[in-house]
Order: C-alpha cells, then sequence, then structure tokens
C-alpha cells in the first residue's frame, strides 16, 4: 500500500465548497480517490461531484466513517478546524493551507502529538501514493507507478523530478509534500522510517532546500536506521543569506554559523553516504546506480 | 546586540534526548540561529514589553543631531545614542555609543545618523539615559524550528555573545521547552533562574521578567523575544536596556494594535513592489530573468542558470496566478536594468498556468519586448499554455527537465550583446 495513503483510505475533504476545493475535488477523484465526504460549517445537505457535504468533522466521521482529511479552507480557520477533526477521530491530516501563524501551527502540533494524529504540512502539494490515491494538488500526470519513495520540501521540484524519474522509466511508489513552512508537522526522518518499512518502496529521494535543519537531521536519522539507498537534491545553492527565498522556511540564517546552508546540508548527507545531485535532472543518474529501469 | 543562540536538535546530540524537556545549548557547533523578517525596531520593542509589564528605561527618537540634543538635555546626561535600525550588529558598526555632555550628543548623533548598517541606512536614533548596573542577564523565548515548540532561555551574563557563552560556561546558561498550550509555568521559569546559577531577589525578580517575556512571544505571535541585556540597576531596579522582537508576518492580520508598517520595513524598491503585487522577489546581480511557479523550482532554476549565466532575480509566483499577476510580474522582472532574457518555468497544479500566459503575452506585445522569452511549461493546461506562448513569440521548452531548457535559453543568448 505505500505510504499514509491508499485506493481504500476513506478521504474528507475540508473546505469542499470553496473554489479550490471543489475543483481539487473533481481530479481527486478522477485519480481514484475514495472521497467519502465533505465539510464546510453551514453548508451541510449539500453536494459537490456527488459527495456529501455535512456541517462537522464528526458528522462526516459517523455516516461516513471517514479516516482521513485533506485541507482547502482558510488560514484563519486552520486552527478550530484542525482541533474538531483530531477530536473526531480523524488520523492524517493534511493541510494544503498557506500561511497559517506558526504558534498555530505548533499549538497544534502538540495537540496532536498527544493523540496519535499525524499532519502534514502546511503549505504542501499533499500526499500522493501513485495509481491510487492522491490528498492534494498535484498534477496527476507527473508521476508513474514505481518503486521510489520521494519526499520533498517543494511542490513544484517534486512535479519536476518526478517527471524526469518517469520519462527516465523510474515511478514512485508514495510522493509526499511535507510542507514548506519553517515549523511543519512531519520531518523527514519520520517520512523515511515510514519510507524505510514499507515493502514497496525500494529507494527514497529526498529533495531538500536551503533553511532550517530537517536534512541535517535527515542524514543523522539515515545514518543510524536506513538500509534502502537515499538520492537527494538540496535547491538554492546560490540563494543569499538572509532573505527569504518564497517558503517561509527557505532562509539562511546568516550573520551567524552557517546553519541552513545548502552546503551544510549536502556535507551531512554525503557523510552518511547519501549521492547527492549537483542539479535536478542527475538525481535520474544518481537513482541508474542502485535501480534498473522498467 | 543580541545574537541568539538556540538548543541543538540533530538527532544522536545529548540535548535531543533531553530529560523532561529540559535542553541545554549544544556544546558543539550544531546550533541553530534565526532571522526571521518581520523585526521590530528597538523602540517598538520597548514599548510592547513596558505594556506587559517589562520595565524599560524612558527613551525619545531623534532624526537630526539638534533634536537628540534637546532630547538628551530633557531626559538628562549622561545618555546612550542608538541607532534605530532592523538588523543586528549595531555595536560592531559603532551604532551605539556612550555621550556625556549635550556637544557630545551632537557629534555622535551626526555620526551615527549618516552610518549604513548591513544596508540599512540609520534615519532615527534612540537616546536614553545611561544605566548603573551591577549585574547583567540575557533572556529569551523564541521558536525551535525543528521541534515545533517555543523554547526559553536564560543566562546569568548579558550582554555577550550567548553562543559563546554557552561553549565556555555551559552552567551559566538554562534553557528549556516550553508547552505552548500551557504556556511557562511560574514554578518553571524559578528553575531556570536557579539553573543558570541565579540566587536570593534575582530568581523571583527575573523568573517574573521570564514569564511576562513568555507573555510577549505569545500574545503578539512572536518568533523572538529577547531581552540583552536585563540589569540590576544599583538602586536594585531591573530593567530591560536592549529588546529585540520579531513577529510572524502571517499573523498580523490578527494583531491590528501593531500597527505595522510594512512596506517601509523592505529596503529593496523590486523587493518592495514584489510585495505590493502579491508574490515573493529577491534582487540577485546577473541578467537572467527567473520567473516560477513554486519556490523550489525557482531556486532550483538559480542553481541551474548559475552554470552558465547569472540570475537577474528570484521570483516565485505561489498559487494563485491569473493572467493580471503575470503581466504584472513581467514587469516586474524587466524594470531592473540589463535584463538579456526572461526564463519563465512553471507547473500547473492549483494553478491555471494558460491564464498567467495571456498575461505574459500581453504583456511582451504591449511593451514590445525584443529580448528573448523562453517558457517551461507543464502540468495542467500545458498544451493551452504551449499554444498561447508559440504564438506569441515565447520559446516554449520542448522537454521536462530544466537544464534542457536553461541550455536552449544559452543557445539563444549565444552571439547576442
Amino acid at each position: 500500500m505505500s505510504i499514509l495513503l491508499n485506493r481504500d483510505t476513506k478521504v474528507l475533504v475540508q473546505g469542499i465548497t470553496g473554489r479550490i476545493g471543489r475543483v481539487q475535488t473533481k481530479w481527486m477523484l478522477d485519480y481514484g480517490t475514495n472521497i467519502v465526504a465533505g465539510v464546510t460549517p453551514g453548508k451541510g445537505g449539500e453536494e459537490v461531484e456527488g459527495i456529501p457535504v455535512y456541517n462537522t468533522v464528526a458528522e462526516a466521521v459517523a455516516e461516513q466513517g471517514a479516516e482521513a482529511s485533506v485541507f482547502f479552507i482558510p488560514a484563519k480557520a486552520f486552527k478550530e478546524a484542525a482541533r474538531q477533526s483530531i477530536d473526531a477521530g480523524i488520523h492524517l491530516i493534511v493541510v494544503i493551507t498557506e500561511h497559517i501563524p506558526v504558534h498555530d501551527v505548533m499549538e497544534i502540533r502538540e495537540y496532536a502529538s498527544e493523540r496519535e494524529v499525524r499532519l502534514i504540512g502546511p503549505t504542501t502539494p499533499g500526499i500522493i501514493t501513485v495509481g491510487e490515491a492522491k490528498m492534494g494538488i498535484m498534477p496527476a500526470n507527473m508521476f508513474a507507478p514505481g518503486r521510489i519513495g520521494l519526499i520533498s520540501r517543494s511542490g513544484t521540484l517534486s512535479y519536476e523530478i518526478s517527471i524526469n524519474l518517469v520519462t527516465a522509466g523510474f515511478g514512485q511508489s508514495t510522493v509526499v509534500g511535507m510542507g514548506a513552512d519553517s515549523v511543519v508537522f512531519t520531518s523527514i526522518p519520520e517520512l523515511l522510517r515510514l519510507f524505510e518499512k514499507d515493502p514497496n518502496t525500494d529507494l527514497v529521494v529526498i529533495i531538500g532546500e536551503v533553511g532550517g535543519v530537517q536534512e541535517e537531521n535527515a542524514a543523522q536519522f539515515i545514518d543510524r536506521w536506513m538500509t534502502k539507498p537515499v538520492v537527494t537534491y538540496i535547491a538554492g545553492h546560490n540563494a543569499p543569506e538572509g532573505k527569504r527565498m518564497g517558503h517561509a522556511g527557505a532562509i539562511i540564517q546568516g550573520e551567524h554559523g552557517g546553519m541552513g546552508t545548502p552546503q551544510s546540508k549536502m556535507a551531512a548527507l554525503r557523510e552518511v553516504g547519501v549521492d547527492v545531485a549537483m542539479y535536478p535532472s542527475e538525481v535520474v543518474e544518481l537513482v541508474k546506480q542502485h535501480l534498473t529501469s522498467s | 546586540m543580541g545574537l541568539l543562540s538556540l538548543a541543538c536538535s540533530r538527532a544522536g546530540c545529548k540535548i535531543w534526548g533531553g530529560q523532561g524537556g529540559q535542553i541545554d545549548l549544544c556544546p558543539s557547533n550544531c546550533v541553530i540561529f534565526q532571522l526571521p523578517l518581520m523585526k521590530l525596531y528597538e523602540f517598538e520593542g520597548n514599548d510592547l514589553l513596558r505594556r506587559d509589564g517589562i520595565p524599560v528605561p524612558d527613551y525619545a527618537l531623534a532624526a537630526t543631531p539638534q533634536e537628540a540634543r534637546e532630547k538628551a538635555e530633557e531626559l538628562g546626561l549622561p545618555v546612550v545614542v542608538k541607532a534605530q535600525v532592523l538588523t543586528g550588529g549595531r555595536w560592531l558598526a559603532g551604532g551605539v555609543q556612550t555621550v556625556y555632555s549635550p556637544e557630545e550628543v551632537e557629534e555622535a548623533s551626526q555620526r551615527i545618523l549618516g552610518l549604513s548598517i548591513r544596508g540599512w541606512p540609520v534615519r532615527q536614533v534612540m537616546v536614553t539615559p545611561r544605566v548603573e548596573s551591577v549585574r547583567e542577564f540575557y533572556l529569551a523565548v523564541t521558536v525551535d524550528e525543528y521541534h515545533g515548540t517555543p523554547v526559553a532561555i536564560l543566562s546569568a551574563a548579558g550582554g555577550v555573545l550567548v553562543n559563546r557563552l554557552a561553549l565556555e560556561r555551559p552552567e551559566a546558561v538554562a534553557s528549556r521547552y516550553v508547552s505552548i498550550i500551557k504556556g511557562l509555568l511560574p514554578s518553571e521559569a524559578r528553575r531556570m533562574c536557579r539553573g543558570a546559577g541565579l540566587r536570593g531577589a534575582d530568581v523571583s525578580r527575573v523568573a517574573n521578567m521570564l514569564s511576562a517575556l513568555y507573555q510577549v512571544f505569545h500574545k503578539y505571535d512572536a518568533l523572538i523575544t529577547e531581552v540583552n541585556p536585563l540589569v540590576r540597576t544599583t538602586k536594585g531596579d531591573y530593567l530591560a536596556l536592549d529588546a529585540k522582537v520579531e513577529i510572524d508576518d502571517d499573523s498580523l492580520y490578527r494583531h491590528p494594535e501593531l500597527k505595522l508598517d510594512l512596506d517601509s520595513r523592505i529596503p529593496n524598491p523590486l523587493e518592495r513592489k514584489g510585495r505590493e503585487i502579491g508574490v515573493s522577489y529577491v534582487e540577485l546581480d546577473g541578467d537572467i530573468a527567473i520567473v516560477a511557479s513554486g519556490a523550489g523550482l525557482g531556486m532550483a532554476s538559480m542553481d541551474i542558470i548559475s552554470r552558465r549565466m547569472r540570475p537577474a532575480n528570484f521570483l516565485e509566483t505561489g498559487g494563485a496566478i491569473t493572467a493580471e499577476l503575470l503581466y504584472n510580474v513581467m514587469d516586474l522582472v524587466l524594470q531592473k536594468k540589463g535584463v538579456r532574457a526572461v526564463f519563465i518555468n512553471v507547473y500547473g497544479g492549483i494553478n491555471p498556468i494558460h491564464e498567467g500566459a495571456k498575461g505574459v503575452v500581453k504583456y511582451l506585445k504591449e511593451h514590445q519586448v525584443n529580448i528573448p522569452v523562453v517558457a517551461k511549461a507543464l502540468g495542467n493546461h500545458q498544451e493551452e499554455t504551449w499554444e498561447i506562448f508559440r504564438n506569441n513569440g515565447v520559446h516554449v521548452v520542448d522537454d521536462v527537465s530544466t537544464e534542457k531548457g536553461v541550455e536552449q535559453l544559452a543557445r539563444l543568448l549565444r552571439g547576442r550583446p
């Protein structure tokens, strides 16, 4: 089943009646996602693409057995919606929403950690288990079924590298956008642990970028726990210090210490035997050293 | 000067496996630093602290040496004259000076108002009475990004580089993860004070300040609140002499009370314009403009272009592409002088990229742009997008890799000036 999501997962769409929620619901259904319900407070009783809409998550869980939820809601509504979903027993929440205040993310992170709920994001394109289901906004024609697990801090770059892999004959098991904010719910090491255990994944590609210490921590995890090969590309070799490169989390903390630089990340990963690509298309060449294309 | 270090979070580091939420500053080089964007001026930070019960010295602002002199005479000499800029490193740049006479106030202010500190021209100075201190402390609350939790840091020595102190005298630094749901409990704050070696009246007074500082951090959605130093004066008062506060941009909608004028905080005019039209723009020193629909793709485009050419900018459109947005984006990237070509790299996911293409070609036509424009566009609506571009003289990249697109661009530029 690859990781986190499969064709049987009963998916709820929160914010289903919004402009983006509607379009994306159609595209997720087209892909085969088992969407069972939508929620928009005040819009209970409506339907979107034949999917029943409820006022609350609790109703969607009780009536349709929803177990995972994807958020297309405004940033201001995030905290309340997340608490409601967690309390209703949803165990996987994918937060597409951008620009959520960091304090709200920290609060929900702490709330969820006490309750065995996994959140992905925020500011993520979502998750796709290729050929089965997707919770998110990624264009389906960038992926093909295969045995590479992919973790990316960037949405667009996950598409770029996936389509390059597909063109070379390598497909993906699950692709996870982990989110581009400075604080995210699920770290690269946590996702590596899932891919390491997944019988449908033979190799993991990590697409990192400047800022934070996710990649440095991933290197430590890989050194200790990973048996599967890992290939990586870190974007932003020439990013200037102290400038936020589009993503809230993509900033080299200039002045002090040199953490968050692509050079520190690449060095940490190389040191533990990870193959580091200098450019996106080089990922394909490095993958070829470990896998044979189909 | 407020150089703030954060606890280490590398797996395998002893801090990562810390006991009961107690953490230390990392003794090795794996120390994390923060430098978020929405900084407050020192005087704005002072006002916030004062409002929430942390005493700060009186101050006045001045934009001219004469004004500084008048304010200093009202406050009473000696005073400290401090540059008000949105960056650290004021001490090293000579932006802070203690002065003893009205003439000296004018001289110092004249000099400081002529400084540019890390690219920020000094437009205002703060004049504040010199405080005689007998003891200094360092207090901060910030975000441990990797663990996604607030962390409180306290040191028994202020006015120094805390990360250096952590290496040389680790016993003088205490830090602790804080539950954002429960807040910093008074007992935890007192334990931190004792842990950092404070004794006597310092324990309860500094603990109260630390609790108040956490309140400010939480109430205003701060990424950092830092006091360096907090001093105990000869009279036994406790005063925060330098406040550093940085607010999360994404929370500003719920803080109208801060009345932050965002635009004046972005010194680069093109970066300011980017913010106005709703994109991320970072000016670079080359001549190939980049327009990308995602940050990662934009950075990868920079990496590839930098092999043989030089990017003029980084630009990310974000998800809400419209014809109007891309029209404005073209206008923005072409405002930079000497741009030789534009490289557009977009994916249609949530983005209606065919709409964006209409905006690009409208701009090119109206302004008769005759430098090469190369576009790589994939995903939803790709065929429609290619057609719009091709019919209007944009070179469409016929491959899935950005490298191939950049090669195409390089070929087009060959032989051009």
